[in-house]
């Protein structure tokens, strides 16, 4: 981002509540402990005894889930622009490694590797047409998008296949090994992810996007390039949501377009960083396990009612605490009625 | 396709553009008054339209009312089913930014669409009238009765909105809370009352939608879906905020539509898209410019 000639201060102005903020060391060290005994956890969980290969299914789901969270933080998060349409960047990451695995004989991680850059290219190019929309206007315009690469997709039967899907090759690896493969490959991504959100939020770009957040038109006047910071992180964003496409498309060894364009990976990726904390490192994890964890319990035992459900769900959140559980476990709120109801008192009209 | 058979199929296709169009611009008559009133978008709006086809529906095949007639009380359940929801749920968060509200009617649509198929399964339904799929004939031209009277209930109802906008005095509060919140409530306007008014009349234009609708295509949980993006094309076609916008924005999509699914079938909401982007970059305060609801 060689943006702008003036050094690299940008929006002292507006601190970020999030970015900026002065984290007490003891709760840093509390912080950087559980970090790093979830990742001790996850890397050597699935080697144990008793763990079976559903189990180690279901955690890949949790993992993919917060990685597409995470990536949907870049963009709907940190910069603030509700981007509807991810989805289209999880289907074009997966169709672009199904096709060069299937059809060209490419390996499983350079067809990944090629699959983010694709959906990267892809969103790049919306980007700078759909990213001059603002709210609704924007939300609608990539919601399109994503129907309409749906539409493409299952239209260009020479390449993709059409409607009947695309089928990629059979790992020779046993079952087990097949589940650690791509339990391990799911969790690069997001630990990538995760990594990755850190430097930029450490970064130039990352201040540039807060400050967008904030307000885009004081950001522009402080000498940020808007346009490009937007599509950067859009396509950050994209690229992090290629690479789960292709991962998932091996993973599941086969793509129809009513899969990989489902609506359905957008929305649990927005409503997970919703309930985690939008604009927060490890708020989508958070909100994955959360969601996930629920969403399982329902299904157990209310089968049929599940997605009801979840819009249930969608609608409290919303209500009752648009900013994640996050908040509550920084402390800046606490869990009482008079809490919860402090977002209606401020904006309702009565 | 050669030229002589496209040609061969342009009046038809003319008229069928017009009749579905019709219908369109009623759907978003209703998320267009939402959208420019409230600053909403109406997610649920699609729902509403489902929800109104199966109360046709059951109404037919329960009681053997017409569907015609279900209309009015379609209308009027629905006005007061998005009176409450409005009053109840989305006023309680209305100021806040633009994703909570568009989040919020979103799990709004899913759970309707979802209540939908568990209670009344994912069978594909359709009313079948002693008139459906009878028609006259202009020419070669052939219009089906059902489309023709959906189209003229269509504009008729449009009419009354307009009126009821710019001659009544419920109307005229409405048209200054979307004009200047603050000046309306300086004039005793009662805002959350006046939004629950405006949901209202939104869901029960989206009702009486969902009754024409359910009379000319097939009734599934999830047929309203569709309509949210189109009727976002459409009052982005037409300008926000103008009904004369949404009624030709509507007529102009359903031509669209009609002669995208001849000439690409399959890339329906691909052309719709390509649709919404050129406008908002070429004319980006719609065809007839922003008249909003004067």
């Amino acid at each position: 981002m060689s943006a702008t000639e003036q050094p690299a201060q940008v929006p002292a102005a507006k601190p970020s509540t999030v970015l900026a903020r002065p984290i007490a060391s003891r709760r840093n060290l509390i912080v950087r402990g559980i970090v790093a005994l979830a990742l001790v956890l996850l890397l050597v969980f699935p080697f144990l005894d008793f763990v079976s290969g559903a189990l180690i299914r279901t955690v890949t789901v949790v993992v993919m889930a917060a990685a597409l969270a995470q990536a949907w933080n870049l963009i709907g998060g940190y910069t603030g622009y509700p981007a509807f349409g991810n989805v289209a960047f999880f289907g074009a990451g997966g169709y672009a490694t199904a096709i060069l695995m299937a059809k060209m004989k490419v390996d499983f991680l350079p067809a990944v590797l090629a699959g983010g850059i694709v959906a990267a290219l892809y969103a790049t190019l919306l980007g700078f047409p759909v990213l001059r929309l603002k709210g609704h206007y924007f939300s609608i315009a990539t919601l399109g998008i994503a129907e309409a690469t749906r539409e493409v997709v299952a239209n260009w039967d020479t390449l993709t296949g059409g409607g009947s899907g695309i089928t990629l090759p059979i790992s020779p690896l046993r079952p087990q090994q097949f589940n650690q493969f791509m339990y391990f490959a799911m969790l690069a991504v997001f630990v990538g992810s995760v990594v990755l959100t850190y430097f930029i939020t450490r970064s130039k770009l990352g201040y540039g996007m807060v400050a967008i957040r904030e307000d885009e038109d004081a950001a522009k006047s402080l000498g940020i390039n808007t346009t490009q910071f937007k599509v950067a992180a859009f396509a950050l964003s994209a690229l992090i949501t290629g690479l789960v496409g292709g991962v998932y498309a091996y993973w599941n060894s086969s793509l129809i377009p009513e899969d990989a364009f489902n609506l359905d990976y957008t929305l649990r990726a927005i409503l997970i960083t919703i309930i985690g904390g939008p604009g927060s490192l490890f708020g989508p994890a958070l909100g994955a396990i959360a969601f996930e964890f629920l969403r399982n319990f329902l299904w157990d035992r209310f089968p049929g009612l599940q997605f009801t459900f979840l819009g249930v769900m969608m609608v409290l959140t919303i209500i009752f605490m648009p900013k994640g559980v996050m908040e509550f476990l920084t402390g800046r709120r606490r869990f009482t009625p008079r809490d919860l109801l402090q977002y209606v008192r401020d904006h309702r009209v009565s | 396709m050669t030229l002589d058979q496209f040609l061969s199929i342009v009046p038809q296709s003319i008229v069928n553009g017009l009749m579905l169009g019709g219908t369109l611009s009623l759907v978003a008559l209703g998320f267009s008054i939402v959208w420019g009133i409230l600053n909403i978008i109406n997610l649920a709006h699609g729902a509403f339209v489902m929800l109104s086809a199966y109360f046709a529906y059951f109404m037919f095949t329960g009681f053997g009312i017409d569907p015609f007639l279900s209309i009015a009380p379609a209308m009027l359940i629905f006005f007061v089913f998005g009176y409450v929801i409005q009053r109840y749920i989305i006023n309680n968060v209305i100021r806040a930014p633009l994703l909570v509200t568009f989040l919020l009617t979103f799990g709004l649509e899913i759970i309707f669409v979802n209540v939908a198929l568990n209670r009344f399964g994912g069978d594909y339904r359709s009313i079948t009238t002693a008139y459906s799929g009878i028609g006259f004939f202009i020419g070669d031209v052939r219009v089906p009765y059902i489309k023709l009277a959906a189209l003229l209930i269509s504009l008729l109802i449009a009419g009354a909105l307009h009126l009821f906008l710019s001659r009544t005095r419920t109307g005229n509060a409405i048209r200054a809370v979307g004009m200047d919140i603050d000046a309306a409530k300086l004039c005793g306007v009662k805002i959350g009352q006046t939004y629950a008014i405006t949901y209202g009349i939104g869901a029960a234009l989206a009702a009486a939608a969902g009754v024409l609708i359910g009379m000319s295509f097939t009734i599934t949980p999830d047929m309203g879906g569709a309509f949210n993006l189109r009727s976002f094309v459409i009052v982005v076609l037409g300008g926000l905020g103008s009904v004369p916008g949404a009624v030709l924005g509507g007529l102009i999509f359903g031509m669209v539509d009609v002669f995208a699914g001849v000439l690409v079938p399959g890339l329906k909401d691909a052309i719709a898209f390509a649709m919404l982007v050129l406008v908002l970059i070429v004319r980006p305060q719609g065809i007839l410019g922003k008249a909003f609801y004067k």
